[in-house]
């Protein structure tokens, strides 16, 4: 019996974590408008590096404010949204996952409700009469 | 060393009295019959009260309350922890789904009339609930500190200014001053995240210890036919049928915040000029309304001070309904049921109106 | 124990001097505490501004400054003398905004209008904008609330 269950355990708890650490890897921060901001700052200063390396003879003085200023001011929104096919399908495994542990949840809450009521239908645990009157976690908790 | 798990429960039992606390649960029950379904939202606003605790601590590691901070710590949130904007998510969902249920909860109790006698005080503890969570959503819409926050805030914070004398001291009070400013973020922050909770657990214990001791209501017409009502234990029957409920509402909610995460404006700058479409949450919508609708000035008084003191009869009112319901099966009682039903199509059809 | 003749009791007589003297202790407690809560609110009785900033305007032009912590307008008046208000609207004190286009001052909270002297023509603001004085000393224009007078 024992083994049974461990076995049991083994197997159903990959089966439901498996599919919620999947997702939460790849949804882990939707990109935002900051955020691909920052990819395209990347992806420019990795195209160009030699003219990075080397600053234009500009009027330093006078842009080193104003780009402090920028990097401290956001000027848009930042409005959360899925992009790319990735996130959207993480997000609909996601929400098949949860639906499908809610029902699953559900159908085993709806057998317990059943026998609880059958069993206080069958006065079966009346207080005063039952063997294990003293413990009232009873109807619970009894094999 | 072997431990005894039936001494140790027997250890703990002894010291704290759980034996009659799950006595008493198996002890209670709880009604049966057609309108047995509303005795589940109160379950419903517990469930979603504690996900407001978890998810606001959770925020509150990171939010920063400061004229300087506020927006920039939530934009971190949503952009730079994991998972942080579902975080933001699921508590700004969750506190719409609180305030709904709670009002939900109170209408059914309005129109089953569960509020007479012996339940009146249970009613009335139930109505400071409602203004704590309201305030709990007042105080929670400025903390983003942008434009359309500041300017609801301004606009909140300076209806209790239409009443002569203590208005003034009222505004002042829940602005740190004459105007909003940083001042007014860390009052706000203080009030969401220290005085209400400890204001909303103290009601609320209240409030269940009086639902624990006169036990639930049923239905009017059975109480003066004096049928007995079929019932079901609390444990584990009842609690077994809330879990199902908990679930699906947690599935919503998860649903919702996942599909709908709200996004993060601009810092608020004090200086600029109000925004257009200023609104409160929607569930000021219908108060936001009715003083729009009031002229500027009605004789010698301003149009927002009718408004103001309108309101607040119907807040006292509601709040002493108990007491002016006093012959529910009479004509009386019909008319306040009817009552009810206008001022739930009045707030309905107000709050769609100020969206339009 | 009761003294013929008398109004009340020694008993009752005690109790009211006990309790009035705890609660004026009480008060004496409370009222810092109030006073804390409670800020001084102070508004600027003027401020202060570069003329130079100002001079450059057109008669009917209208420019922010900041009053205290709200935001202030000044209109230059076609003889060339400033027109200060409070840009807060009478209604709900939300912040306005000048509409050049239209010569109107709009609050977008609750739609409301004011003409270019500041009187309020439509929506629900009850009263006109407040008004400031203003005047030019030297390099600087003084914005002042009405009735202070020059400090110097």
């Amino acid at each position: 019996m024992r083994k049974i269950r461990v076995l049991y355990l083994l197997v159903m708890v990959p089966v439901v974590l498996a599919p919620l650490a999947a997702v939460a890897q790849p949804s882990g921060v939707p990109p935002t408008v900051k955020d691909k901001a920052q990819i395209e700052a990347a992806v420019a200063a990795q195209a160009a590096p030699t003219q990075q390396a080397k600053p234009a003879p500009a009027p330093p003085a006078a842009k080193k404010p104003a780009a402090k200023k920028a990097e401290v001011k956001r000027t848009e929104p930042i409005v959360p949204a899925y992009s790319g096919i990735r996130e959207k399908m993480a997000v609909i495994v996601f929400y098949v996952w949860l639906w499908f542990s809610i029902a699953v949840l559900i159908y085993f809450l709806r057998l317990w409700i059943k026998e609880a009521d059958r069993v206080y239908k069958a006065k079966y645990y009346e207080p005063e009469e039952s063997p294990r009157k003293d413990n009232p976690m009873a109807p619970v908790l009894g094999d | 060393m072997k431990i005894d798990m039936k001494k140790l429960a027997a250890w703990f039992d002894d010291r704290l009295a759980l034996t009659p606390i799950f006595k008493y649960m198996t002890k209670k029950e709880v009604p049966q019959h057609e309108h047995s379904f509303w005795y589940y939202t109160g379950s419903s606003i517990l469930l979603f009260l504690f996900i407001q605790i978890v998810t606001g601590i959770m925020l509150a590691l990171y939010y920063q309350p400061t004229l300087e901070g506020a927006t920039d710590s939530i934009g971190r949130i949503m952009t730079e922890l994991p998972l942080g904007w579902l975080i933001r998510s699921v508590h700004s969902w969750s506190s719409t789904f609180m305030i709904a249920f709670v009002m939900i909860h109170l209408l059914a109790i309005w129109f089953t009339k569960s509020y007479r006698k012996p339940r009146e005080a249970t009613w009335m503890t139930g109505m400071m609930l409602l203004v704590v969570s309201m305030v709990f959503g007042f105080t929670g819409y400025l903390l983003p500190w942008d434009d359309l926050s500041l300017s609801a805030t301004k606009v909140g914070t300076n209806i209790p200014m239409a009443i002569p004398v203590v208005g003034k001291w009222v505004t002042q009070f829940l602005r740190g001053g004459g105007d909003v400013t940083g001042d007014t973020l860390t009052r706000f922050y203080l009030f969401h995240v220290c005085i209400l909770p400890l204001v909303i657990f103290a009601i609320l214990a209240v409030h269940i210890l009086l639902v624990q001791k006169e036990g639930m209501s049923v239905p009017l017409k059975d109480e003066i036919a004096k049928k007995k009502v079929p019932a079901l234990p609390f444990w584990p029957n009842f609690i077994l049928r809330e879990v199902v409920i908990w679930l699906v509402l947690l599935g919503v909610l998860l649903t919702i915040s996942l599909a709908f995460a709200p996004s993060l404006e601009l810092t608020a700058d004090l200086m600029a000029p109000a925004p257009e479409g200023v609104k409160p949450e929607w569930y000021f919508l219908f108060l936001f309304q009715t003083l729009k609708i009031f002229p500027a000035n009605m004789g010698p008084v301003t149009g927002e001070f009718v408004a103001v003191v309108l309101i607040l009869i119907a807040v006292v009112a509601i709040f002493f309904l108990p007491f002016i319901d006093n012959k529910p099966e009479g004509k009386k009682g019909k008319l306040i049921q009817y009552l009810g039903v206008a001022g739930l199509i009045y707030a309905i059809v107000f709050s769609i109106w100020s969206l339009l | 124990m009761r003294i013929d003749n008398a109004y009340f009791t020694r008993r009752k007589f005690l109790n009211s001097i006990l309790g009035g003297w705890l609660g004026a202790v009480a008060a004496s407690f409370i009222s810092p505490i109030v006073k804390f809560v409670w800020p001084p609110y102070k508004e600027p009785d003027e401020v202060k501004l570069v003329f130079a900033d100002y001079s450059g305007m057109q008669p009917g032009e209208v420019k922010n400054f900041a009053w205290g912590s709200k935001p202030g307008l000044i209109k230059r008046a076609p003889d060339g003398s400033f027109i200060a208000w409070v840009g807060v609207c009478t209604h709900l004190d939300c912040n306005v905004a000048w509409l050049p286009d239209k010569k109107q001052f709009f609050c977008a909270c609750h739609d409301g209008w004011y003409d270019e002297n500041g009187t309020n023509v439509s929506g629900p603001p009850p009263k006109p904008l407040r008004r400031l004085e203003s005047s030019v000393e030297g390099e600087d224009l003084f914005v002042r609330k009405p009735g202070v007078g020059a400090k110097t």
